[in-house]
């Protein structure tokens, strides 16, 4: 009995042991599921909870001038923040919220400012921005930052963040190359990739805009460990954003401040370009804007003025986005199609009685008592709508076209900038399917001397004086010399980028060129303002009329090239509702390229 | 008698592997204990471990008093023990500190005291004196009837604190003394039914209601109409039936412990740098004492994690061995309860950290922090060593 007792005992002692030990085996075996099967699932979990993402962004790149004068710059704005983990107290949010506010008054006694952060903002931050400093007072300047630097050993848990901001040092000039920066909006993407974004600019217009991925850089991110009560208690990783590289240009500052000076009280627009190379010295269009305030966020009243419907528009680019009738700048293209095509003798002489008649029609000519008998030089000199009329008639539209067209008019140049608008050079088949009428001679007579359907931009203006300047080469204009990074070298020189070669006759530009010479040299020109007496300016004029026929609205036009014999400057400058061309654009022409060229005397 | 040459036979007799294995788990558990609180503010927390150490080195001795002790005099007082147990946990009852919505700790003389860790060890003497007393036949129902009865006294006592986790533990303890000690098969199914009876109640009267459709106010109501049970409890089997449904309230516990120890991997986040712990995702007044698994097995992985439960099977291992080599039908007895004890421990314990059973407060023996918990799990296994040596 008492060992069959023992014996079951025993047997039972070892059912239990090995039921025990399959209980342990099966934590085992649980364990092994949680830690290495689902081991990424939970890893996965402890991250997410525990890390957030700080995007920090990169110092922008700086814009400069062909010279390196600081075009767009960052100077950081300082803010005294509180680290507010290590304030934090035991027990409710308030006795945390308390010590902070303490601190607070004390810093604020001792700066001499007034606490800023209500009771609702601290609430805020801790809802929305836990781990993150609280940023308690902004826009310090130098006396603030020096009281707190002097009694920061008293004050645990607070320091002075920078934080990039843009700045325009030179104001308004070119500020419609240059554009401007506002908060940036990040995309739903970033967003979902990091937890917190501090705050980040990117280009709104101009080149701030084109070269937004340049000149940004790429942000670093930083990786904050945060407690289960969301305080931050240590940075889990840190990867350090990359500057973004400075733009630089081929503007000169110098000049483009004449030629805003020269716009000054107007509208219109003004472009300088290096004849030998295309690289634009000056871009300038009034009335201008300071985008320093864009920096900050503008207010609403501020964007319904720059925005108002007055005709100002001072945030339109006209030297790429507004589009006039080139008028008699037009001329010498129609000089150049005819010559070229060898169907005009260029001493043909061609009798202005004043008007031009065609059909029932007349077109008057700028001198109603007429021109007399002229040759082609003389007719450009004195901008003759008769003699053009009469040339235009006698070739035919399409060789100007093709002309105009070999010139660029028409299309964008391709400067790197966003808006550019491309004009309007009008064929038959365009005409047919704009306005479902024929082509006829008065349109032939109305393009002849730049009137009709033509539309053209200030700098396809500025370049076809370059490429008549220069003998037939068109470059393309460029603004960017280069990007390159913050400390690295200076950039060598552009190669000019070659659009086409014209390909024209000596004799052409002899009489297109020595036309232009007359413009301004000759007694009578029409551009005698810009007469200067050191170099010797050649230049055509142009008076467009423009909405409805005797209302008297013109857009004035002057577009030059110095000095004639080796031109280093080439300059299309328009003003809106102007007298002519002669009067109203030539002084301002002659000024300019009197700066310029007495500038680079005196700098060799 | 040469009291020195029996003591010295004894230590000759003494089962060494279990020492070293409970040597081995104290060193974890100190070392884990000072890593879960290494983050925390309060200087005297950070300092719990050496206030661990104290409570090891007390333990040690009471281990040692306890071996040496001869099991077969407890019989003796076994009744004392019994009746001051309940007499205790009825002033827990009455003036016990109230912590967490329970009345579980007495204070004395500025120590606090958790009865139902005495209770638990004199319910497993006093069932073990039952049952080994001569003509006492366990086989016929009246014994598992006094048997339970034994039981049921202080359990109801412990549920009213209450402290539903030691009440399970006496559960197994008992089941496998009535096992070993020579119960009917039979009586054990009639058991088994009561018990898949409770349970199908306990999970029906929260599954029901909820495929019903009900509202939450609807099923708790439900729940401790039917069980008598709290409503706190019904929330931790709600989020034991569905862990997703709760993971910042009921289930925050479980869900944090689960990602501590989950993230842990195979090798573990290494020592002092558990972020689940360090960061207070696991709650820091728990993470020392019930969930130090949970530590564990973040900062060294399922390796550290295997380590521990392989101790744990040394334990178990050498309690068995213990009981099979006994002299006597006590020391048996005595035996088996102190392993089932140990067993049910590291097993709710583990299984509530990785998930798999709802949270229930049962510590870690010998690893967990607590003062009570390392004493009464010393002198029971303590009582293992003492049958060890007066084998056959």
């Amino acid at each position: 009995m008492n060992t069959r007792n023992d014996h079951r005992d025993s047997v039972r002692i070892s059912v239990l042991t090995l039921l025990m030990m399959a209980g342990l085996l099966f934590l085992a075996g649980a364990l092994w599921i949680t830690q290495i099967s689902r081991g990424d699932h939970y890893a996965h979990n402890a991250r997410r909870q525990s890390l957030r993402v700080v995007r920090v962004p990169a110092d922008r790149g700086r814009i400069v001038d062909r010279n390196g004068i600081r075009l767009a710059d960052n100077t950081p704005s300082f803010s005294l923040c509180v680290f507010v983990e290590e304030f934090r107290k035991p027990g409710r949010w308030s006795f945390t919220a308390e010590a902070v506010a303490r601190q607070l008054r004390d810093v604020g006694a001792v700066i001499g400012r007034p606490v800023e952060v209500s009771a609702v903002d601290f609430t805020n931050h801790i809802r929305s921005r836990l781990p993150l400093p609280l940023v308690a007072w902004t826009n310090l300047d130098a006396r603030v930052m020096a009281r707190f630097a002097e009694n920061q050993w008293r004050f645990r848990g607070m320091d002075i963040v920078a934080t990039p901001s843009r700045t325009y040092p030179l104001l308004t000039r070119a500020s419609h190359v240059l554009g401007y920066v506002g908060k940036s909006d990040l995309t739903a993407v970033a967003k979902k990739e990091f937890d917190y974004l501090l705050p980040d600019l990117e280009g709104r217009s101009g080149l701030e805009h084109r070269y937004d991925a340049e000149l940004a850089g790429v942000a670093g991110r930083r990786i904050l460990k945060v407690d289960a009560s969301g305080f931050m208690s240590g940075v889990s990783q840190e990867m350090d954003p990359v500057p973004g590289r400075d733009l630089v240009l081929t503007l000169d500052a110098r000049i483009q401040k004449m030629a805003e000076a020269a716009l000054e009280g107007e509208r219109g627009a003004a472009v300088v370009i290096d004849p030998r190379s295309g690289e634009v010295l000056a871009m300038a269009s009034s009335p201008s804007f300071d985008p320093n305030v864009f920096v900050m966020g503008v207010s609403r009243e501020l964007w319904k003025t720059l925005n108002a419907d007055d005709g100002d528009l001072p945030l339109l680019n006209r030297s790429i986005s507004a589009v006039y009738p080139p008028g008699s700048l037009f001329k010498p293209v129609v000089a150049i199609a005819g010559l070229e095509n060898n169907v005009w003798d260029p001493d043909a002489l061609v009798a202005c009685p004043g008007y031009y008649e065609l059909g029932s029609f007349r077109i008057r000519c700028w001198n109603a008592s007429g021109h007399g008998t002229i040759s082609l030089r003389k007719a450009i000199e004195q901008s003759c709508n008769c003699y053009f009329c009469t040339l235009g008639q006698k070739i035919g539209y399409e060789p100007i076209f093709h002309m105009a067209e070999a010139f660029g008019l028409g299309r964008r140049t391709g400067i790197e900038l966003d808006g550019e608008l491309g004009g309007l050079l009008p064929s038959a088949a365009w005409k047919k399917a704009q306005v479902s009428e024929a082509w006829r001679d008065g349109d032939t007579c109305n393009a002849s001397i730049g009137q009709g359907f033509l539309g053209v931009t200030p700098l396809q203006m500025a370049v076809l004086c370059a490429t008549i300047a220069n003998g037939g080469h068109l470059y393309r204009p460029r603004l960017v010399r280069g990007v390159r990074a913050p400390e690295a070298p200076a950039l060598g020189a552009l190669l000019p980028e070659l659009v086409r070669e014209l390909n024209w006759s000596a004799r052409t530009l002899a009489v297109v060129r020595g036309g232009m010479h007359d413009v301004v040299n000759a007694p009578g020109g029409t551009g005698k303002n810009a007469r200067l007496e050191h170099v010797v300016v050649a230049a055509k004029t142009g008076t467009a009329e423009v909405g409805r026929k005797g209302e008297g609205h013109k857009h004035v036009w002057m577009m030059a090239f110095a000095p004639f014999d080796a031109p280093r400057i080439a300059v299309a400058m328009v003003v809106e509702e102007g007298v002519s061309g002669g009067s109203t654009v030539g002084p301002k022409v002659g000024r300019l390229l009197d700066g310029i060229f007495s500038e680079a005397e005196a700098h060799g | 008698m040469n009291v020195l040459g029996l003591h010295f036979g004894l230590l000759k007799r003494s089962n060494w592997l279990l020492v070293l294995a409970m040597l081995a788990l104290v060193v974890i558990g100190v070392l884990f204990i000072r890593s879960a609180c290494a983050a925390r503010q309060e200087e005297v927390i950070r300092g719990l471990f050496r206030l661990q150490i104290l409570w090891a080195a007390v333990g040690l001795g009471v281990f040692v008093l306890i071996s040496l002790f001869d099991y077969r005099r407890l019989s003796d007082g076994v009744w004392l023990y019994y009746v001051s147990a309940l007499v205790l946990l009825v002033m827990v009852l009455v003036v016990g500190n109230e912590v967490y919505g329970g009345r579980r700790w007495l204070n004395f003389f500025g120590m606090n005291l958790q009865p139902s860790e005495l209770g638990k060890l004199s319910l497993l003497l006093a069932v073990a004196w039952f049952l080994s007393r001569p003509g006492v036949d366990p086989g016929r129902g009246r014994t598992v009837g006094v048997v339970l009865a034994l039981t049921a006294v202080p359990l109801v006592l412990i549920l009213k604190e209450p402290d539903l986790g030691t009440a399970i533990i006496c559960v197994p303890i008992v089941f496998a003394m009535l096992y070993t000690g020579g119960a009917s098969l039979k009586h054990f199914g009639m058991m088994g039914l009561v018990g898949g009876l409770v349970l199908t109640l306990l999970f029906g009267t929260i599954l029901v209601p909820r495929w019903m459709g009900m509202d939450v106010a609807g099923q708790k109501a439900v729940f401790t109409r039917v069980t008598r049970l709290k409503e706190y409890q019904w929330k931790r089997l709600v989020v034991f039936v569905d862990p997703a449904s709760d993971r910042k309230g009921a289930g925050y516990n479980s869900w944090q412990s689960a990602i501590a120890v989950g993230s842990g991997g195979l090798t573990g986040k290494g020592y002092m740098r558990g972020t689940q712990s360090s960061l207070g995702y696991l709650p820091r007044t728990v993470a020392s004492t019930d969930f130090i698994f949970a530590v564990i097995a973040e900062e060294v992985g399922f390796a550290g994690g295997a380590v521990v439960l392989g101790l744990y099977a040394v334990i178990i291992a050498c309690g068995m061995l213990a009981a099979a080599r006994a002299r006597d039908k006590l020391g048996r007895l005595i035996c088996t309860g102190v392993t089932a004890m140990a067993f049910a421990h590291v097993f709710v314990n583990i299984a509530m950290t990785i998930g798999a059973m709802p949270v229930t407060g049962i510590p870690l023996p010998l690893v967990s922090y607590g003062g009570s918990f390392m004493l009464c799990t010393m002198a029971s296994l303590g009582l293992l060593q003492s049958v060890y040596c007066r084998r056959i």
